[in-house]
């Protein structure tokens, strides 16, 4: 084995440790700061369907966990109560409106997420639980962590578009869209920074109007 | 005098069963909810006088403890039950200081579903509260109805009647009234709500002032000599007057259970040709779990 077989040798390690067609995302907000919960997905003409799997969404300590869920069109979510009291699930978002009533333990059955778009969820009981679902047309997805990362592996080869999406984007996700000539061989890098909105969840620590909770 | 103290313990008796038997035979699906705050409130007429010379402020450390359990009966309709314990202590004038432990019950129907649905909630809350001056103690009780909704993710606006009734050990500190409110709330960031409100209230006044006061003697159904305010003694002058009263609060969350609130409120009140003004300022740190 020369000097060159070696060389072509570890680029070829190197190559699979970012496997070839993957993606590194950063996601930042306008004032560069990392955001994590923000969904990345890729869409490219060569989409392939995966097998939709069941996803969990759970209630602990009265707070929907985790808090931003990504699935692909088709993929059913089980809501499971883990408290010791009752909640009531419901979304009135257009993508899907659902609503699970007043139930403790696991539901029969797992609601159907079968068009896309953006869902919000929340308990009718406990109006600080919130939670989001991005119901994507793609398999082709990560959310970011804390760090501000994503990373897609498996992507198939070609031109593709990478879109991000966030409970607080500002807008749609379509307009900061970035789009790829090839993911194939190497890995690349991207960064989107997100105009995001403020964040006005409904506290669980006392405020000013309760709503008449207790 | 008698009957009265009689009707009062049977009423908190009652009252107090009745909380107990719900909570105990709710304990299985408990969503329960306690609540603690505690922190200063400062008043700058507490004597409710018109006149300068006999305007007294003073400071108090105020406290209260609620446990809550909510049930929610249908999608739409909530019954809430609570026992709560409250109590001033007052820097100055320890006439004040007093100690109430109560109870609360609360039904509340939401048209629909989320935060910023419509609801209403029609509650009650009774409470004994044991003043140094012993005369003044006595069954509080506040019926309310109360109504909101939210405009957006950020607005939301409140509405309340009430009507509070206080029977106290000695008839001449018996306070009744009416009174109608609106408040609206803004979330300014995600951690700081403010809110600002008005409220007009009709019912008994006690004004207190160094006698000889005999514009006040015309007005007044009853009066009588108070150490309340310490020597010279004072004259408490039952009334009947109006208060328009306007606030500003504004609560900061610092966690999760967590946050600090802080209120302004004046309150403008006449009967007659008597007015005198109240400056209320309160901070205080607020947790619920």
């Amino acid at each position: 084995m020369n000097a060159r077989t070696i060389i072509i040798l570890a680029s070829c390690v190197v190559g699979s440790g970012l496997d070839a067609g993957s993606l590194s995302v950063t996601v930042k907000d306008g004032k560069g700061a990392l955001v994590s919960d923000a969904v990345v997905y890729v869409t490219s003409s060569t989409n392939s369907s995966r097998a939709a799997k069941q996803v969990v969404i759970d209630q602990r300590n009265k707070q929907f966990v985790p808090y931003v869920t990504a699935v692909q069109v088709g993929t059913s979510i089980l809501f499971p109560n883990k408290d010791n009291i009752r909640h009531h699930v419901y979304s009135l978002s257009p993508a899907k409106r659902f609503e699970l009533p007043l139930y403790e333990g696991i539901p029969a059955k797992p609601v159907l997420f079968d068009a896309e778009g953006f869902v919000t969820l929340g308990c009718n009981i406990h109006d600080w639980m919130i939670a989001y679902v991005a119901v994507l047309g793609t398999p082709y997805f990560q959310i970011t962590a804390e760090d501000g990362r994503a990373v897609l592996k498996d992507l198939p080869a070609g031109q593709c578009t990478v879109e991000v999406w966030h409970p607080r984007l500002k807008g749609l996700p379509q307009n900061s869209a970035q789009h790829v000539d090839s993911v194939a061989g190497d890995a690349k890098e991207l960064l989107f920074t997100l105009d995001l909105k403020p964040d006005f969840r409904v506290r669980r620590a006392p405020g000013l109007s309760n709503g008449g909770y207790p | 005098m008698k009957s009265r103290t009689s009707c009062s313990l049977t009423a908190i008796r009652t009252t107090w069963l009745i909380l107990l038997l719900a909570m105990t035979l709710s304990a299985a699906r408990a969503d329960w909810r306690l609540e603690a705050e505690t922190g200063a409130l400062y008043e700058s007429n507490l004597p409710n006088s018109d006149r300068g010379a006999d305007e007294k402020d003073d400071f108090a450390w105020q406290s209260n403890l609620q446990a809550g359990n909510g049930f929610q009966l249908t999608r739409d309709l909530r019954l809430n039950l609570g026992a709560d314990l409250g109590g001033q202590v007052w820097a100055r004038y320890d006439a004040f200081n007093n100690v109430a432990p109560g109870g609360i019950a609360g039904l509340r129907y939401r048209f629909g579903l989320g935060p910023a649905a419509p609801w209403v909630l029609v509650e009650d809350h009774v409470a004994y509260a044991f003043f140094e001056e012993v005369d003044r103690s006595g069954l509080g009780n506040r019926f309310r109805v109360r109504s909101g909704f939210g405009i957006g993710d950020r607005i939301a606006l409140e509405a309340a009647y009430t009507f509070d009734d206080f029977e106290a050990k000695d008839a001449f500190w018996d306070l009744g009234g009416h009174s109608g409110s609106i408040r609206l709330t803004f979330d300014v960031t995600s951690s700081l709500q403010v809110a600002l409100g008005y409220s007009y209230r009709d019912g008994d006044v006690i004004s207190y002032a160094l006698p000889p006061r005999p514009d006040l003697v015309t007005l007044s159904s009853d009066r009588e000599p108070v150490s309340s305010f310490g020597r010279p003694l004072y004259t408490a002058y039952r009334l009947r007057g109006s208060s328009n009263t306007i606030s500003a609060s504004l609560a900061y969350a610092l966690g999760k259970y967590i946050s600090v609130q802080a209120s302004y409120e004046f309150r403008n009140t006449s009967s007659g040709p008597l007015e005198y003004g109240n400056h209320s300022v309160e901070a205080k740190v607020a947790f619920a779990y």
